[in-house]
């Protein structure tokens, strides 16, 4: 075992003789993991930066500059960023919009990369080619056609429009995901499903779905998190202040706030608490997501 | 068995299409056609043959805004793939506190680039911005600057703040695909006494290739892409200067309601993007066939 190996050595003290091989090695790895660890800290210095201003007062940051230390913390940011700020509301669009999207895009993405994968109809290469394309779709030549039909079909200005961009934008990477995964996945349990005189959608789901909870669990958070940091689609697609999500509404809100940077910051911690929590609880699912969603098929 | 299955194939696949052609496809084609229009938001548009193109290539916000659209899908690709690469090597060869500290540097990308663009803003302040607090106290302060608001710097600031966002990414599918180097072809390596240099030139990266597909692919498609980040910072100022091909179809279309022009601007968008990437993978499998 390599990684006992390396405890092994690292216990050691500096003096004891070591096999020649090992010696160079073992001397460069201290400071190797003491300089990322110093790099990793700096790299978060502008996280640190917001949270610690969020909880600053305007005061002490309009006397001593927006880096400067203070010794005078409060909560009040957070307060009003909620009530006077209109951040709540802005929240509650976002979760209002991200948890339908991301459920309906993950379920059209499953039911494609299952046919795709598994039921493999004529023509199926070609549909997931298709639907593979929209990740290299820029985003912008979808936004006059979508804002003209959204305007006429009555949508413009509701959360709708977010929700069903986001349903359809998103196929494309679901359907890979879950494409790729599937491919991997024994598929004896389905031959007994089949013998034992199931339809395809029972299957799908008494058999195939239970398997799949590893991949659905990388794709959602990896989902989620895409739709709930969305700007262009609100941007474009709702203009009264209690219809913005979250991105688009904090970003309004600092022309309202533009010297109160204890109440800006607040909101961009409030806005990115849900997407660094999931990110925190389900780190393994999301980098897996990350490095599924990467593996090209 | 087989017609059964063929018949839920499709019935499976009905929704999933249904709703991508609504959503991508046919907004897709529909920009297309109005690229050949003067639509501007109200009523319909008359068809107008190639003059938005004819007016594109006159225009110098479009000549500037494809211009850093590349020098950013250039640069977007090669430092973040540089830096990933090189986080990923150095984290893989330890193994006490590995995982905090990878965690540290994956924090970033659960962000949105609306908090990205504000941090980084306040960081390039010109009077007490972090930026040049530190160059100051490091007695460095000519070079104490404006960032943002130079025209010089200002596009390099911004893709410096995504870069930060970005380089996790990179980092991640490197150390997923280091995973996959062979233990033994490097420990035979150095047994044959090949330096730390050798080894990485003859055994991992070779055996990385995969992953640099992806990551590249990945970096040039956010890189082309990239809209949020450059709205939030500068609003694609000073003087236009740092607007990309994405924000200037955005302005065009949705702050003077040139739909027609705007419709054009993102066709070529597209196509520039589709040009790109078609050439990366074409490339690729070339590469994939004479290796």
């Amino acid at each position: 075992m390599p990684d006992t190996a390396v405890a092994e050595r690292a216990v050691l003290p500096p003096q004891a003789p070591a096999p020649p091989a090992s010696r160079p090695r073992r001397a460069s790895r201290a400071p190797l993991a003491a300089a990322l660890a110093a790099f990793a800290v700096l790299f978060l210095v502008p996280c640190l930066g917001v949270l610690y201003t969020s909880l600053k007062t305007d005061a002490e940051i309009a006397a001593n500059g927006l880096w400067a230390p203070s010794g005078d913390l409060t909560l009040d940011n957070y307060l009003q960023a909620l009530t006077a700020g209109g951040t709540g509301r802005y929240l509650l669009n976002s979760l209002l919009v991200t948890i339908p999207a991301t459920a309906i895009s993950v379920a059209l993405g499953t039911l494609a990369g299952y046919a795709i994968a598994v039921l493999r109809p004529r023509a199926g290469e070609f549909i997931g080619f298709c639907l593979l394309a929209g990740l290299f779709v820029p985003p912008q030549i979808l936004l006059i056609p979508l804002f003209a039909g959204f305007n006429a079909a009555g949508l413009y200005d509701t959360l709708f429009p977010m929700i069903i961009v986001h349903s359809g934008y998103g196929i494309s990477l679901c359907t890979l995901v879950m494409r790729n995964f599937f491919r991997g996945l024994p598929m004896e349990l389905r031959a007994a499903g089949l013998v034992d005189g199931a339809g395809e959608p029972r299957i799908l789901a008494s058999i195939v779905l239970p398997m799949s909870r590893p991949a659905l669990a990388a794709l959602a958070t990896l989902q989620f998190t895409f739709i709930w940091n969305d700007f262009l689609y609100p941007l474009v697609f709702t203009r009264s202040d209690t219809m913005r999500t979250v991105m688009v509404g904090i970003l309004q809100q600092q022309g309202q706030y533009s010297i109160a940077y204890g109440v800006q910051a607040a909101m961009a911690v409030l806005a990115s608490l849900p997407t660094v929590a999931i990110f925190i609880a389900f780190q393994k699912h999301f980098i897996a997501g990350l490095t599924a969603g990467a593996v090209k098929g | 068995m087989t017609i059964r299955r063929t018949w839920w194939a499709w019935g499976f696949l009905a929704l999933p299409i249904l709703t991508y052609g609504i959503t991508v496809v046919w907004p897709a084609l529909y920009s297309f056609y109005h690229g050949f229009t003067d639509w501007k938001a109200v009523g319909g548009g008359d068809w107008t043959g190639t003059a938005n193109f004819a007016r594109m290539a006159q225009d110098p916000s479009f000549a500037r805004a494809l211009r850093n659209t590349l020098i950013w899908t250039v640069a977007g690709v090669v430092v973040p793939t540089v830096a990933g690469l090189a986080l990923a090597l150095g984290l893989n060869r330890i193994t006490r506190f590995a995982k905090v500290i990878k965690s540290f540097f994956f924090l970033p990308l659960a962000l949105s680039l609306v908090v990205v663009g504000q941090v980084w803003f306040w960081i390039y302040r010109p009077e007490d911005g972090l930026l040049n607090i530190v160059l100051g106290a490091l007695g460095l302060d000519s070079w104490r600057h404006a960032w943002l608001s130079d025209p010089a710097t200002a596009l390099w600031a911004v893709m410096a703040a995504w870069g930060w966002q970005q380089v996790a990414l990179a980092m991640v599918i490197f150390l997923a695909g280091l995973t996959t180097v062979p233990r033994e072809l490097t420990e035979a390596a150095q047994v044959d006494g090949a330096g730390a240099w050798q080894r990485l030139r003859a055994v991992v990266l070779p055996a990385l290739r995969p992953s640099f597909v992806v990551v590249i692919s990945l970096n040039m498609i956010n890189a082309l892409k990239s809209f949020d980040i450059v709205y939030v910072m500068t609003g694609g100022g000073p003087f236009r200067q740092t607007e990309t091909l994405a924000v200037l179809a955005y302005r065009v279309a949705f702050k003077t309601y040139d739909f027609g022009y705007g419709s054009a601007v993102s066709a070529v968008l597209f196509v520039v993007s589709a040009v790109i990437i078609g050439l990366f993978f074409a490339w690729n499998s070339w590469k994939d066939r004479h290796a």
